[in-house]
């Protein structure tokens, strides 16, 4: 009885430190645009480019969490830009937000979410979505 | 149409002072869950990387149930707003997470509604931002300032001040939307 206690608790300690194993990232180049993943998920708006640039501003300000559309039809989730891993408002991320860039970064897939960590971005071509003309400012249109 | 009915769904909820669990939004591909979870810091939680009290609110927070299953909660009950206000004091600690599980678009993520400590703590309304903003802003959190918090935001007005509500510059403002 007692070797089975043993052999129990065994099974816990090892499939606890299973499970709190980090994962190994794939280091990857992703270009696109910066997004607001909430808008872009959920289609409650029209969300990309500059008329959806004061939104996304607003939605990193507010802690939801900032991503990337990449060009590869993919959405990445940014958790830390460089050396700054907060991924709360992020001043640097709410800097670049809605520009078209290519980042250097480590890649994790866990449970269909795509997390980046940048370690560097790339190229920063600035806002060249333009989308206000037809779409106004969203979502309250000033 | 879709976007307006979920804009008005969404602030119907976020408005209605009742505290009824799994409020449907009107997004596509929601579903009402709730279910027992573990709070973590979700870059830890894939990279080791774990500074104390899951990184104190700076760092997005993610619900680890008992499958294993890492869930990003992306959203709050207030306007623009996330969910890591309102897990932060439940670093590392099993709560009840009450919401709405979204698919849409190739990737499934939570809306959060309501929250509490497990098994059987009472609830929180998932709306503690506003509260917290107003305290970091030093202003009350019932002003109105708190309430339309993301058009008060100082580092929302820096950045509109100097790359406008466009985000390409003040002259392509002024151009678009006059004087």
């Amino acid at each position: 009885m007692r070797t089975i206690t043993l052999a129990a608790l065994a099974a816990v300690v090892f499939t606890a430190a299973a499970q709190a194993a980090p994962s190994k990232p794939e280091r990857v180049r992703v270009t696109g645009e910066i997004i607001d993943s909430w808008c872009y998920l959920t289609e409650i708006m029209y969300p990309e480019g500059s008329a959806h640039h004061l939104c996304a501003i607003w939605c990193a300000a507010g802690g939801i969490p900032v991503g990337i559309k990449g060009d590869d039809g993919k959405v990445y989730t940014v958790l830390k830009l460089g050396a700054d891993s907060s991924s709360v408002a992020n001043p640097g991320v709410m800097e670049i937000q809605s520009h078209k860039v290519e980042v250097d970064a480590e890649l994790y897939v866990r449970d269909g979410i795509n997390y980046l960590t940048i370690g560097q971005v790339v190229s920063d071509e600035g806002i060249v979505n333009l989308t206000h003309d037809e779409y106004g400012i969203q979502p309250f249109g000033e | 149409m879709r976007h307006l009915i979920g804009v008005t769904a969404m602030a119907l909820a976020v408005l209605s002072p009742a505290a009824q669990a799994a409020e449907k939004w009107g997004l596509p591909g929601e579903e009402a869950v709730r279910f027992e979870a573990k709070v973590v810091d979700i870059l830890c939680e894939l990279s080791g990387d774990c500074p104390a009290n899951c990184g104190g609110g700076t760092r997005q927070l993610g619900l680890l149930n008992d499958e294993g299953r890492l869930i990003l909660p992306m959203k709050n009950q207030v306007f623009f707003a996330g969910a890591v206000d309102e897990l932060i004091g439940f670093c590392a600690k099993r709560v009840v997470a009450d919401g709405l599980m979204v698919t849409n678009r190739g990737y499934t993520f939570m809306a959060l509604q309501f929250v509490r400590e497990a098994p059987d703590g009472a609830w929180k309304r998932a709306n503690r931002f506003t509260n917290k903003w107003a305290e970091r802003n030093n202003v009350a959190a019932d002003s109105a300032a708190a309430k339309r918090w993301f058009e008060n935001d100082p580092r929302v007005k820096d950045l509109i001040s100097r790359h406008g509500k466009l985000g390409l510059g003040l002259d392509a403002d002024k151009e678009f939307l006059g004087d």
